[in-house]
Parts: structure tokens; C-alpha cells; sequence
């Protein structure tokens, strides 16, 4: 690295044999070592470093620590008491007003068609539709959903994506008795499956 | 005539509201979190008791009682019907016990499917 | 039924990008381990390392609508991690002097078992490690520990991959030295 002009330390080292000890150092790591670096007095000590230092990492890697079990809670708890900005879904109940965190109730509907093994859900995004008119509310609203979704290598896209269409449909009822008026459904990537060897 | 106070109304509610089979837990909104802090900075006057439980605000207006629960919910469970569900027998338990007949508004916070 | 823990990071990211709290858990249970070994050898002692590795999810988490997926979010949280702990380390003066290290990387004395010969290399090693600039020794571990490609690191430290190539270098060569008597 040059400072001031000045190589202050060289980023590599040629040996007296001519050899970068760079690259016997990486073909020494790889186990590649070729009939000179095996012969050669400069190469072997350069391999010698590396298999010292290779012990010396294994032996570091054999004491590797668990993270301990709170860091994962202490992560958790301020990442919930980050203040974020109500936003809320109206339920259509006969007495009173009702009403559902949209994040909620995208978590709800992703968790319904997780059971699907076929497609994941990325992104599930509920839009409110205002009513046009007037205060009341007990006019029905309408919620538009739009999802995101990746899938299975060789699914049939048309018949899967309908099936989570109807997924999203059903659980919305069953689950939320939230009115749906509309499911977008974006198929954005697909994915392997490992277990039957597709690529 | 019988007079309670917001606090009464709250109890009874929050009491009524934990028992519905699918509600969780009852959780103090954003709202609740900040007026409960200003409560402590800030003692309120006679009358302005409104952070009586955790997840439940109570008011007392006219005769009438303005109740608003904040809940977390069971997975599975239909969120509109449970949401209806602590509404009447809410409304119900506060107007049997207290004589006065209550409007519950709810608000669900989250829907938990790993407990 | 899928849980959390079979979804791939960039769907876990997405849904914890629109607000998914158990889905970011779920990214933070995955990723905790390596992080954390990583702060550990950065830093040196694990308290630093538990609260430099939280702060840094919790940093990832606000900034999370900053992560448009080109990278994969494991490279975007050692990016955070690295430079958490790279901005701790300069601001706090060296431990040991070389020649104190010399005296305890010396394996005179160690038991001849191979269990404790083991542990002395790796106690004498990671006491070497402290020694190395903090950024040849990010390179380092990076590489050797965490088993990163020359592109990988370069993107984490902000170098180039020859300014990598040439602090894994130098690196190396200060650690063999350290570990001479260890031939």
C-alpha cells in the first residue's frame, strides 16, 4: 500500500526463489502445493506458517462461544418498543367500533398461506378503500390485498397462484372477518427445492 | 342513584374482557403508555382518573360509559367475532353491575400464533 | 406448515420490512451466532462484543427500509457489526505491548497433552490477533474464521480487494511470526 509514495509495507513478498508468498501461502492453504514448494527451502517455510497457523485457527474455532441467550431478547425488547405509527384496519362489528392493526393482519394472512408449500409470501400489504360518503361506521369498507410471493421450481404459477388467492380469501373471513374486495397476487422470484434436487 | 367512578367502569371491564376465550392478553396502547407517564409527572385533578388498567380507558360522560379496550389475540380465532364478543359481554357485565350502559370500542394489537 | 425458521432471509426480510417483528426475530436467531463470534475476536471480550452485536440488529432494524436486497443481509449485517466494532476498537488504546505478548504466546511450560497444547495455541493465537491493526485484523477473521471470499470482505471493510488481499497478507505474517515457536 502506497503512503506518500513510500511502500511503508509490502502487500506481498516475492521469495528468494522468486515465488509470490501470496499464492504459496493460498495453494499451501488449499492443499495444492505444487514439486517446487514441496522442494524448495523458501516455499516449505511458508507452507510450515500456514499449517501452524491452520492448528492454531482450528484449536481457536474448537472455542467458539454461543452468543448468549439474552442478547436475543434485549434485541427483541427494543425492537417493540420502537415507536411506530398506529395504523389500523376497521372489523365490522354490530355494536361499537372494532378494529385491527394492518401489520396484524398481514401477519395473519401470510401465516395462513404459509401452509402452502408451494409458494412463500413476501410482501402482504392490506389497502383501505374509503367508503365515499359519510361518518358511519357501520358503511362497509373494502380492503384490497397485494401480495408478493415466490415459487416452488416447476409449480404451475396459474393454478397456484389461484389457490393462494382463495387462501387469502378464506382466511380473511375465517380468520380476520375482514371484507376483501380484491387480491393482487405478483409471483417475484422462484425458489429451489433441495430436497428434490431442482436448480 | 349509584355513582361510580371511571376506574370502577375499567375494572370491570378489563375483568369481563380477559375472560373471552381467544383474548390473550390486554395491552396499554401507545396512547395509554404516554398519558400514564404524564399521570405520574403530572398528578391529575379530581376527576381525570382515566388510566385505571393496563390496555383499558374508561370514561364516564353523560350518563353514559365511553370504554376502549386494546387486546391481543389468539391465532385462530375470527378477529371481527371476538372483537364482538368482548363487546357485548363487556357491555353487558358493566351494565349489570353498574347500571349504566357502555359503548366498548376495540382495538387489536396483534395476533399471536406461537402461544 | 412453513415456520419462520425454513423461510430464506430475503422473504424474512421483506416481511420484516413491512413491520413482521417474528419475522425480524427469526433473521436475528439465524445471524446471532456469527455475529457474535465475529465481535468476540474483534474485540476481544464478549461483553463488548454482546452489546456491539445488539446495538447493531437494532441499528439494522431502523434502517432496515434502507436494505433493497442486492446484498444479502448476512454481508449487510457484517458490514454493521465489522464497523461497530472496528469504531470501538480505535477509540480505545492498545492492551499489550509486543514483547509481553512474546512472553505469553510462549508454549514453554505447556502440558505435553494435546487437549491443553490445543488450548494454549488458540489462547497464544487470539492473543496475537489483539496485536494486528484493527483492520488487518477484521481481514483476517473475516477470512480465516468466517471463511468470506476477497469480494465479500472488500464490500464489508470498504477497501479494495487488493487493500484486503494486502492486510490478510501482512496479517498473516505477523501472526506466523508470533507463532513460530508453536513449529
Amino acid at each position: 500500500m502506497a503512503v506518500n509514495g513510500i511502500h511503508s509495507q509490502p502487500d506481498t513478498a516475492a521469495l528468494a526463489c522468486g515465488q509470490d508468498a501470496a499464492t504459496v501461502w493460498d495453494r499451501a492453504a488449499t492443499g495444492r502445493l505444487g514439486t517446487h514448494d514441496r522442494d524448495c527451502p523458501h516455499c516449505r517455510a511458508v507452507a510450515d506458517d500456514q499449517r501452524v497457523l491452520a492448528m492454531a485457527i482450528d484449536a481457536l474455532n474448537d472455542q467458539a462461544m454461543e452468543p448468549p441467550p439474552s442478547l436475543v431478547d434485549h434485541v427483541m425488547g427494543a425492537v417493540l418498543t420502537e415507536l411506530r405509527p398506529a395504523d389500523y384496519l376497521p372489523l365490522p362489528t354490530r355494536h361499537g367500533r372494532a378494529r385491527i392493526d394492518r401489520i396484524a393482519a398481514a401477519v395473519v394472512l401470510r401465516h395462513a398461506v404459509d401452509q402452502m408449500t408451494a409458494l412463500r409470501v413476501r410482501s402482504c400489504r392490506l389497502h383501505l378503500i374509503e367508503p365515499l360518503a359519510s361518518p358511519d361506521t357501520h358503511t362497509p369498507t373494502a380492503v384490497w390485498v397485494h401480495i408478493s410471493v415466490t415459487a416452488r421450481f416447476g409449480t404451475d404459477l396459474f393454478s397456484a397462484t389461484a389457490r393462494v388467492r382463495q387462501m387469502i380469501l378464506t382466511a380473511a373471513e375465517d380468520l380476520l372477518g375482514l371484507p376483501i374486495t380484491a387480491v393482487d397476487v405478483d409471483v417475484v422470484d422462484l425458489f429451489a427445492d433441495p430436497a428434490r434436487g431442482t436448480h | 342513584m349509584l355513582h361510580v367512578s371511571d376506574t370502577v367502569v375499567a375494572r370491570v371491564a378489563a375483568y369481563h374482557a380477559c375472560r373471552v376465550p381467544g383474548v390473550l392478553r390486554l395491552r396499554p396502547d401507545l396512547a395509554q403508555s404516554l398519558a400514564s407517564i404524564a399521570t405520574r409527572l403530572f398528578p391529575p385533578r379530581d376527576g381525570e382518573h382515566r388510566i385505571p388498567t393496563d390496555g383499558v380507558t374508561a370514561v364516564i360522560e353523560a350518563g353514559r360509559a365511553e370504554i376502549s379496550i386494546t387486546l391481543v389475540a389468539q391465532w385462530g380465532r375470527n378477529c371481527r367475532d371476538l372483537a364482538e364478543e368482548v363487546q357485548n359481554q363487556v357491555a353487558e357485565h358493566v351494565g349489570a353491575y353498574t347500571g349504566l350502559p357502555a359503548t366498548v370500542t376495540i382495538t387489536i394489537t396483534d395476533v399471536d400464533y406461537t402461544g | 406448515m412453513i415456520g419462520a425458521a425454513d423461510l430464506d432471509d430475503l422473504t424474512l426480510v421483506v416481511r420484516a420490512q413491512e413491520g413482521d417483528t417474528r419475522a425480524f426475530e427469526a433473521l436475528v436467531r439465524r445471524h446471532q451466532r456469527r455475529l457474535y463470534r465475529l465481535a468476540v475476536r474483534l474485540l476481544g471480550n464478549t461483553s463488548d462484543a454482546e452489546e456491539s452485536v445488539q446495538e447493531a440488529f437494532v441499528a439494522a432494524w431502523r434502517q432496515l427500509n434502507g436494505f433493497r436486497g442486492e446484498a444479502a443481509f448476512s454481508s449487510w449485517m457484517y458490514r454493521i457489526v465489522t464497523n461497530r466494532c472496528l469504531t470501538l476498537v480505535r477509540a480505545r488504546r492498545p492492551v499489550l505491548a509486543l514483547d509481553e505478548l512474546g512472553e505469553q504466546a510462549d508454549p514453554e511450560g505447556a502440558s505435553p497433552e494435546q487437549a491443553a497444547e490445543a488450548h494454549d495455541r488458540a489462547t497464544a493465537l487470539d492473543r496475537a490477533l489483539q496485536q494486528l491493526s484493527a483492520e488487518q485484523r477484521a481481514c483476517w477473521i473475516l477470512r480465516e474464521l468466517h471463511g468470506l471470499s476477497y469480494d465479500d470482505i472488500a464490500a464489508i471493510v470498504g477497501a479494495s480487494v487488493d487493500a484486503v488481499r494486502g492486510r490478510l497478507y501482512r496479517a498473516r505474517c505477523t501472526l506466523a511470526e508470533v507463532m513460530a515457536p508453536w513449529r
